[in-house]
Formats: C-alpha cells, structure tokens, sequence
C-alpha cells in the first residue's frame, strides 16, 4: 500500500517546552556538542523550537515553532548529494544513508529549513550514558550528515508488526518521538495519503501553512497558525 | 597474475592507512595538548573502529568465522536428539533477535541430562555462581555497516534459518557461514520480491 508519511504541528498549541527536542535526543541517539561545540554551531539538533516575540511592549505575544526536516517532496538536499546518500523512499520520507555520505555537506547548504546536521567529531557518551543508546538506532560516526528520519525505526517496527497481526496500521498507531512527547499534543503524525487520517484532515483546514512555501520544496510537514 | 594486483592493491592501501593513522594520533596529542574539550577527541581511532587492524577488517569484510566459545556447545547433538531452533532461540519469530537462551533454560533439560559431562557440569557451574554463560557473538555487522536486521519478518517469509546461518546439523558450535554481505541480502530480497528500499535495513 502506498503511504505518504506527514506531519501536522499545531503552532496554537505549541508551549515551547522542548519536550520533543529531548524525546528526540534520547529516540535516535542524539551527539551533545557542549557550550564550546553549541557556540559555534554545531549543535546535533533533528529538530529545533524557534521563539519569536510578536507586537510591541506591553502587547507582546511569545509564539513558538518546532522546525525539523520537513521531508520535502521536491527536496533541494536530494539533487545536490554527489553520491546519492539522499534520496526520496517510495513512502514520501527524505532519507539519509549513512553509509553512503561522504561528509560534504552540500544537502546541509541547500536545505532551506536548517534541518540537516553535520557529526563534527565522534561522539561521546559519558559512562554510564553509553548503555542507555537506543538499539533500534545506528550510531553514527564523524563526517557523516545526519538529520530527522520521522523515527524511521518505529514506522518500521509497527509495519513489521502489522504483517505479523495481517491488521492494517491503524491511525495514529505510529507516533515518532517527537509527537509521543507532546504533551499539549501539538503534534500529529500519519498517512497523508488517506483522506481520513487525521493528519490529512488537520492538514485541509484553513489554518493550514507550510513553511518557506515560496522556495517550492513541498514540504510535507504542515503547520497550523490562526492569523490573529 | 590476479593475485599480485590484488597483493599490489592490498600493500598500498596498507601504506596509506599507517600514514592516516599516525596523522590522526598527531592531530589528536595536538588537540589535547591545546586543551581542547573532552568532546572534541573520543581517544578512539572512530566510534565504528577502535583500532585500525578493525578498520582494515570491516574494510575487507574481514569477520572472524569460527569463535571459541566459553562451552563447546553441540548444535549437531541438540537438533539429533529432535529439538527444534526455535526451542532455544525463542525470540526469532517475534522480534529483532533470535536471542540466545540464559543458563536457566539449559538447566531445565540439563538438571537431569548428561550432568556428568565435563561442558554439562561448566554449565552447571555457571547457574550456581548466578552468572550468565559468556557466549560470544558469531554473527554479526560491523557499526559502520548502519544495519538493522529483524529476524521476524524472514521468518514469517519462510525462509529457512540454513538460508544464512548453514545446516546446523552438521556443526557444533555457531560459524559464520554465509558473507552476510549486501549482496547476499539483496540476492535474496530481490528473489522474494522483498523491499530494496535503503531504508529498509539502514537507518
């Protein structure tokens, strides 16, 4: 059956407490980088929260944006990679081999969202945080591109499972990190494909938007913004 | 004539990797000794390889075939006497692992049988001290492989486990018998009309 995986972030809903930024972290084996790494960007982030303060004093609103990879269905990443370590999978995801990247970072320039994250050195765990590293998850090593995969390896382990059941997934049965973390529920991840999902669903509403919609690279993770 | 290219080719690429290999333990004293962040080196050769005769081993596809095992335990005898793989190896059905049974379950059978063998009493020894046989792995991928293998949808496919592991009547304990290389999955997969999708196994 052809899926097409999506997401949907409810920017009304959105408090900003990083929740998913650390869920993620933990799901795929995240590098920290430290105060000096951070100061000079290279930060491991998948997925970040941007603020922006909005009107003027005393009229402030805080408003907040997690931004991750969108996996875009016409994605910039994907034409540059001299040796196809990107490329788009028939399930609609912008996937990453790691055994193919070679480190030279074009994907991670020609990404408009900032999504794509480079491993500067080998990562390193403090005992005992290495024998809490998810198994489900490679980890990977210095000069390879890394980014957002939608938590490829719990789609994988839910498909497998529902072969084995012979039960179709059901909605909502997949929940990346991110989105099982959420605790305002903000997040909403599925099949765009099925026109009952609630993913698509969310997706129809006039609230919805996409972010950097002019670039073109049709991202297929969508936001939800009332425009006050 | 073959074979000299292939010794020529072997002998530079040996060459080159000593050279990389003393520039990166120089970087590295240069690293710590401008007192850089801990983060910055790991003291590891890289996370896939802690050592470059291991980098030149996953580079060739080098993995060990027969491993000396703490108990010199008789698959041929096992599956003689009518047990079957999934008697021991529960977990290959359901999940990633076929996992390998705990001393517990050897006891179960062994409390009573061949208790006066000397591997028998080894295990024996092993459960009273509470302790977990040290099994060591036979198959396996190296890290920079990046892949992840479930046993349970090839088993439900019915592919026999001789198809990768070899006929087990015939051995004692495990060797690596198939490459386990991506050709050899891929052979398969494609065969099957299984998924070639990267994705699929790397991530």
């Amino acid at each position: 059956m052809k899926r097409q995986w999506g997401m949907v972030i409810d920017l009304d809903r959105c408090t900003g407490c990083e929740a998913c930024v650390v869920a993620c972290h933990a799901e795929n084996n995240l590098a920290t980088v430290g105060r000096d790494g951070a100061a000079r960007g290279r930060t491991m982030h998948w997925m970040r929260v941007e603020r922006y303060w909005e009107g003027e004093f005393p009229e402030v609103r805080l408003r907040f944006q997690p931004v991750l990879c969108q996996q875009c269905g016409d994605a910039p990443c994907e034409s540059v990679c001299p040796v196809y370590a990107t490329y788009h999978n028939p399930e609609g995801l912008n996937a990453q081999v790691y055994n193919r990247c070679i480190g030279t970072r074009y994907c991670g320039n020609a990404c408009p969202y900032n999504a794509r994250v480079f491993n500067f050195f080998n990562p390193v765990w403090d005992k005992p945080l290495d024998l809490q590293l998810n198994p489900d998850v490679s980890v990977r090593s210095v000069g390879i591109m890394e980014k957002c995969t939608f938590c490829i390896q719990r789609i994988k382990q839910v498909e497998i499972r529902s072969q084995e059941s012979k039960q179709p997934i059901a909605d909502g049965e997949i929940q990346p990190a991110c989105v099982q973390s959420c605790p305002a529920n903000a997040m909403v991840f599925g099949d765009l494909d099925d026109p009952k999902s609630k993913v698509s669903q969310l997706a129809r509403s006039n609230r919805a938007t996409r972010l950097l919609r002019e670039v073109g690279a049709q991202p297929n993770v969508i936001y939800l913004r009332s425009v006050s | 004539m073959a074979l000299s290219k292939v010794r020529t080719n072997l002998g530079v690429v040996l060459v080159v990797a000593v050279v990389i290999a003393t520039l990166a333990s120089c970087s590295s004293d240069k690293a710590k000794q401008a007192g850089h962040p801990s983060y910055v080196t790991s003291g590891q050769f890289t996370t896939a390889h802690p050592n470059m005769s291991d980098t030149l081993k996953d580079y060739f596809d080098v993995y060990p075939t027969h491993v000396q095992q703490p108990i010199a335990f008789t698959h041929k005898m096992h599956l003689e006497h009518g047990m079957q793989c999934t008697d021991c190896h529960k977990g290959v059905a359901e999940g990633p692992d076929a996992t390998i049974p705990n001393v517990q379950l050897c006891m179960t059978c062994h409390q009573v049988i061949a208790t006066d063998k000397p591997e028998i009493k080894k295990v024996a020894a092993y459960q009273k001290e509470g302790e977990e046989i040290p099994w060591r792995r036979v198959n396996w991928f190296y890290q920079s492989a990046h892949v992840k293998f479930y046993h349970s949808p090839h088993i439900r496919a019915g592919i026999d486990c001789a198809a990768c592991h070899g006929d087990m009547r015939q051995e004692t304990t495990a060797v690596r018998k198939a490459g386990l290389d991506m050709g050899f999955c891929l052979n398969c997969h494609k065969k099957y009309k299984a998924p070639t999708d990267c994705m699929t196994c790397h991530y």
